[in-house]
């Protein structure tokens, strides 16, 4: 279930992703959806760069709505998905059940994401490293 | 041939390093072990232990519970030849650190852990091993467990020194840290 489309970036907090990506895929803020924001409108057109995909998951799942789901959809709405997300999950298992099922739920996403994406890229101190 | 396999939670690396175990002992007719180290005392621990199981079942693996005293698996299994998946470094660290009331030191845990599992590679074709990346979230955490992190620290490293190869998994994606 390879999708051309979809492009997952990952890497630690404060790395530059999105910089990194709009540099690299020639685009502009007018196609970034942020996670972060509390309402932000999907753009138009075929291309879009999810930014916070993690916050956007958080968010989610404390209202009960179904991530992977929703994800898919996106995945099928746009034909270029650009999907930015921090790696959270290489801490101490926190104390906090729902800290503990957000990475539990963020790291299962995207095994699922990197295995339908093209091109799967790490970013550290800016530099984005091909990993598939 | 001992493989390193090390990744932070929900990485895909529980499932790497079972095919790992598959391929090594593809072909051979000793037994595959499993080392389980996780010690169940809630619903999330059980669902948990339950997923994993799920993940094996089938493949032919042969489970040892083993939560502490590592080496003591050699009492149970038939090793000339054989291939032993070892999960994971960070319930063994815990279980010898903090099961018995007062956390024991850092140095002797250390020791336990690297002469239980030199031992068990000395007798195994193939040993997989299941690290978990708990170091980069850059929080500074009460001593106790502070401990238990420069313990599996050094751990990791004198691991990785005695592997034939280390892999590092993000997001199901292999990565070689050491060919």
């Amino acid at each position: 279930m390879e999708s051309l489309a979809l492009k997952l970036i990952i890497g630690g907090y404060a790395q530059g992703k999105l910089d990194y990506v709009l540099q690299k895929y020639h685009l502009d803020e007018s196609v970034v959806w942020d996670g972060n924001m509390p309402e932000d409108r999907l753009p138009g057109g075929d291309t879009v760069i999810i930014n916070h995909f993690q916050s956007w998951v958080k968010k989610r799942m404390m209202c009960e709505g179904c991530p992977e789901q929703e994800t898919k959809a996106i995945l099928a709405r746009y034909q270029n998905c650009i999907i930015i997300c921090d790696e959270i999950g290489n801490g101490i298992v926190p104390m906090d059940a729902l800290e503990r099922e957000y990475r539990e739920l963020v790291g299962r996403l995207l095994i699922m994401l990197a295995d339908r994406a093209m091109t799967v890229e790490r970013v550290i101190c800016g530099i984005g490293q091909r990993i598939k | 041939m001992m493989v390193f396999v090390i990744g932070g939670s929900a990485s895909g690396k529980s499932a790497y390093a079972e095919q790992m175990a598959l391929l090594l002992s593809e072909g051979m007719k000793q037994q595959k072990y499993y080392l389980a180290t996780m010690q169940v005392w809630d619903e999330e621990s059980k669902k948990r232990v339950e997923r994993h199981r799920q993940l094996r079942s089938g493949k032919g693996f042969v489970t040892i519970e083993q939560p502490l005293a590592i080496h003591r698996a050699l009492e149970t299994m038939v090793c000339l030849g054989a291939t032993a998946l070892l999960e994971c470094i960070s319930n063994l660290v815990a279980n010898e650190m903090f099961s018995e009331g007062t956390p024991k030191p850092e140095g002797q845990v250390v020791q336990k852990i690297l002469q239980g599992i030199s031992v068990l590679n000395q007798e195994l074709a193939n040993f997989v091993i299941v690290g978990n990346h708990v170091f980069g979230d850059g929080i500074l955490y009460p001593e106790p467990t502070e401990k238990y992190m420069r313990a599996m620290g050094i751990i990791n490293q004198e691991i990785a020194a005695m592997a034939d190869r280390v892999v590092e998994v993000v997001a199901g994606i292999p990565i070689t840290v050491k060919p």
